[in-house]
């Protein structure tokens, strides 16, 4: 890229067609003084002499703006090799696009990225647009519209609030899915509001007013408890906090609402509820209280340094409400495509090579080669059968035999004589009954 | 370590979908000369032209000062109007320049960047995201959408708008059933097309006379057959098939049920035009004949998913809705945005496990790190030696879990 940079700073100082625009200037400008002697003097002969004379003229004129359009082309051609040289040429995937008979799912992914990404005015804009196209194709060609129409969840599914018996049953899959119906789902505004709340408790929090993230917090305590959640006690927390450091950290109004004295108040009226779990925080809470005058020195001064505290809410605030919602809290649209481009290069390198050896992947179930990603982008436990090396699934589940060593089922069923066993990784024998499915 | 192995950035093959990024611009700046030049050379020796013979002419007496001056006029106005369109295709230019030095800034951020985990890496990746969802908008004509992202993330430079709006008005234009506008494209892209052996404008050609003979009148019947013989029947050697299933259809009604005839009646013909439009300017522009959204997703998806992204049950480490926070976050697949769309990809390849350190296992079969179990137990307040299954809820005593060993 570097290269490419210099390359193209030395190309931007060369003429482009501006100065042949200049040469045809000077031409305009010898035709009409040519043209203002003949009118002028009405005479054949200084008409035929004028019109001689300016014959050369002319013609180098014509010359300068032909060499003018030489430097272009050339300019550009130095540009094509340029590009070339910092920025070969790859062909990407381009035989099969396996995504192209899905338009509704994409459709339905960008929009509810976009909102929640909180570009509300574009996400409406889309769906806007995708409903009218998806109508009028509705309209014209109403047999095209009759493709795989059994596969898609529900929208509603993921605006429905959380109740508990949403933990073991995936997402309920419903049969009627076409573009119009799954985004007008989304138009129905649930999901928008949603969101809209989302940020506008964000916005709060940016700007230091923990009160509607608390009340969020209270309002969802039972779901928050049971995803074992602490976010509103870390709210409440930092509330007391932000209320002790007083007016002249935090700049509310000095009262008996704020400073200590607030946060004792506070204290007193919130914390009685988290009790019986945060027993413990909360008397070294309470017990700031005492080191007041000298906090910086004291013990629990970490507590009370928040530089990160705010984000640190924040983004535990994004992924607890973004949870709620079966969401996860980084856009998915977002990862998918980071991944995507650090999964790419391994993708073509595969198939350049097969290609070459004449033997060609064909999608199956999984793929033939590795993509390693970042730790962060690993989410699920992943388990590889070591005598198989073939990753379980939910045919081939995990199965632990006794001596605590796991084995995927197909290799346990494989090394089995008779219906006893010997564990490849240890000296021990098990029988197959002792073995038992785990779930990582 | 393998995991900064996997974060690491390598350059020279992480923009492979910002490919067209740097070369659209750059054949757009060549169509935008090969306009210009031949724009001026028809012009030019047309002035030319016209100089000698009003020289020569008034030489030899036969043009009078009269007319050398309307002659003169008639050059100047000719003179005008180039450099008027001249200007336009230098501004063109200093545009796609313009774009052109944005955009190798942009990618130029990316080589300060050596891993993913670059704190700048994400904002990157973000705009990298934009413009590929504003590339995916245009391609699907939603054009106000793809201008109202491209303005809200001010991105205007990185992307290319105007071209894919250019393009879509011509589909558009088909779908509706016109040929004008795609034919006056073909006009403009003439040599290029011919290059590209692009069957587009002989498709064009049949289908306006099909069209004459839907309209079925006599003379629409004549005009139809002058059209053929101009315009069908000089490629009856590239394309035999057509221009003799073209002659037949002479003989059929539109309401026929025959095939091939029935087929090249059929109002379905439009959007398969509408597509082979699409396919030559893709082409021609060097564009990919499919959006790259699809590319980066249908690789990422698989790249991101495991088996237990469709699993029937929920596995201890995926949790979809009713998950701990302890775990960091919901996959993005299991999300509900992808989970479909993801059904059908296949899932990561892996050679080696990833699991959690010093696996337990409950009684209920679950398998959980003791680290995670410890932090939960903790935080749901349990005494000491209890531990709280993450997914179930239910609680069993320490003594009961076992140790579980991953090779």
């Amino acid at each position: 890229m570097e290269t490419l940079a210099k390359d193209l700073a030395a190309l931007s100082k060369m003429a482009g067609l501006a100065a042949a625009v200049d040469n045809i200037d000077q031409i305009i400008e010898q035709l009409s003084r040519a043209r203002d002697q003949v009118a002028q003097a009405r005479d054949p002969h200084i008409a035929s002499m004028t019109m001689t004379k300016l014959q050369n003229p002319i013609k180098l004129g014509f010359d300068k703006v032909n060499d003018s359009l030489k430097d272009v082309a050339s300019r550009n051609k130095k540009l094509g090799k340029a590009l070339d040289k910092s920025f070969p040429l790859e062909d990407l995937p381009a035989d099969h696009d396996a995504m192209a008979n899905q338009p509704a799912l994409i459709n339905r992914a960008i929009a509810m990225h976009l909102l929640r990404e909180g570009q509300f005015s574009v996400a409406s804009t889309f769906i806007d647009e995708a409903q009218d196209t998806a109508a009028s194709h509705h309209g014209l060609y109403s047999h095209l519209d009759s493709h795989d129409d059994t596969t898609s969840p529900e929208g509603d599914v993921l605006m429905g609030e959380d109740d508990s018996s949403q933990g073991d049953v995936p997402v309920s899959m419903t049969a009627s899915s076409s573009d119009h119906q799954d985004l007008s789902s989304l138009q129905s505004q649930e999901l928008q509001a949603k969101f809209a709340e989302m940020y506008r408790v964000l916005q709060d929090l940016k700007a230091r007013n923990l009160r509607p993230a608390i009340d969020w917090a209270r309002a969802n305590s039972a779901e928050l408890e049971a995803r074992g959640s602490n976010l509103e006690f870390e709210l409440c927390k930092l509330q007391y906090v932000w209320l002790f450091l007083g007016p002249g950290v935090n700049g509310l109004p000095d009262d008996e609402y704020n400073g200590r004295s607030g946060a004792l108040l506070y204290a007193r009226q919130r914390f009685g509820r988290f009790q019986p779990r945060h027993l413990s925080e909360i008397q070294k809470l309470a017990s700031a209280l005492v080191f007041a005058p000298n906090l910086g020195q004291s013990p629990c001064r970490s507590i009370f340094t928040i530089d990160s505290a705010f984000t640190d809410v924040a983004s535990s605030f994004t992924r607890e409400f973004c949870s709620l919602l079966g969401l996860s809290a980084e856009s998915p649209l977002y990862m998918a495509v980071t991944a995507g481009a650090l999964a790419l290069p391994y993708q073509m390198k595969f198939t350049s090579r097969t290609k070459s050896r004449g033997t060609e992947w064909t999608t199956s179930t999984e793929l033939a080669f590795e993509t390693p990603l970042p730790k962060r982008m690993v989410y699920h436990s992943i388990f590889v059968c070591p005598v198989a090396k073939e990753q379980t699934t939910d045919t081939n589940p995990p199965m632990m035999i006794p001596c605590g060593h796991v084995l995927a089922k197909e290799t346990l069923q494989k090394l089995c004589k008779g219906t006893r066993f010997k564990c490849p990784y240890c000296p021990s024998e098990g029988q197959i009954k002792d073995a038992r499915q785990i779930i990582l | 370590m393998a995991d900064q192995e996997a974060s690491k950035i390598t350059h020279s093959s992480h923009l492979l979908l910002d490919q067209p990024l740097l070369r659209l611009p750059y054949e757009l700046l060549r169509k935008n000369f090969r306009g210009a030049h031949f724009h001026f050379e028809k012009e030019a020796s047309s002035v030319k032209n016209l100089l000698r013979d009003t020289a020569t002419g008034s030489l030899d007496g036969k043009v009078s000062p009269d007319d050398v001056v309307k002659n003169l006029d008639t050059m100047l106005a000719r003179m005008r109007g180039m450099k008027r369109k001249l200007s336009a295709y230098a501004e063109e230019e200093a545009h796609l320049f313009k774009q052109v030095d944005a955009r190798v800034a942009h990618l130029r951020e990316l080589s300060d960047m050596q891993t993913v985990e670059d704190v700048k890496y994400e904002a990157w990746s973000r705009q990298r995201l934009d413009r590929l969802l504003v590339d995916y908008l245009l391609r699907h004509g939603y054009n106000d959408s793809a201008q109202s992202l491209a303005t809200e993330r001010q991105m205007e430079d990185l992307v290319d708008i105007d071209t894919f709006v250019a393009m879509s008005k011509v589909r558009k234009s088909l779908e509706n059933g016109s040929v004008q506008e795609a034919l006056a494209w073909c006009n403009d892209n003439k040599k290029e097309l011919r290059r590209m052996n692009s069957n587009l404008e002989f498709m064009l050609r049949c289908q306006q006379y099909v069209e004459m003979m839907r309209a079925g009148a006599e003379l629409k019947l004549v005009e139809a057959t002058t059209h053929a013989k101009r315009y069908i029947v000089p490629f009856s050697s590239t394309y035999p098939n057509e221009v003799r299933q073209i002659a037949g259809l002479l003989a059929y009604q539109p309401d026929t049920t025959v095939e091939p005839y029935a087929s090249w009646y059929s109002h379905e013909r439009w959007t398969k035009l509408a597509d082979i439009f699409v396919d030559a300017h893709n082409k021609l522009l060097g564009l990919p004949s499919f959006p790259l959204l699809h590319i980066a997703l249908s690789s990422g998806l698989s790249a991101l998913k495991t088996p237990a992204c469709h699993s029937s049950q929920a596995t201890s480490s995926s949790q979809p809705s009713h998950s701990t926070s302890l775990t960091t976050s919901v996959c993005p697949i299991c999300s509900t945005e992808l989970n479909e769309l993801a059904r059908n990809v296949p899932y990561a390849h892996h050679t080696t496990s990833h699991v959690e350190h010093d696996l337990l296992l409950m009684p209920n079969g679950r398998v959980y790190g003791k680290r995670r179990l410890e932090e939960y137990a903790g935080k749901a307040g349990l005494p000491d030696g209890q531990f709280k299954d993450l997914v179930t809820g239910e609680t069993f005593p320490s003594d009961k879990l076992k140790k579980v060993f991953i090779t």
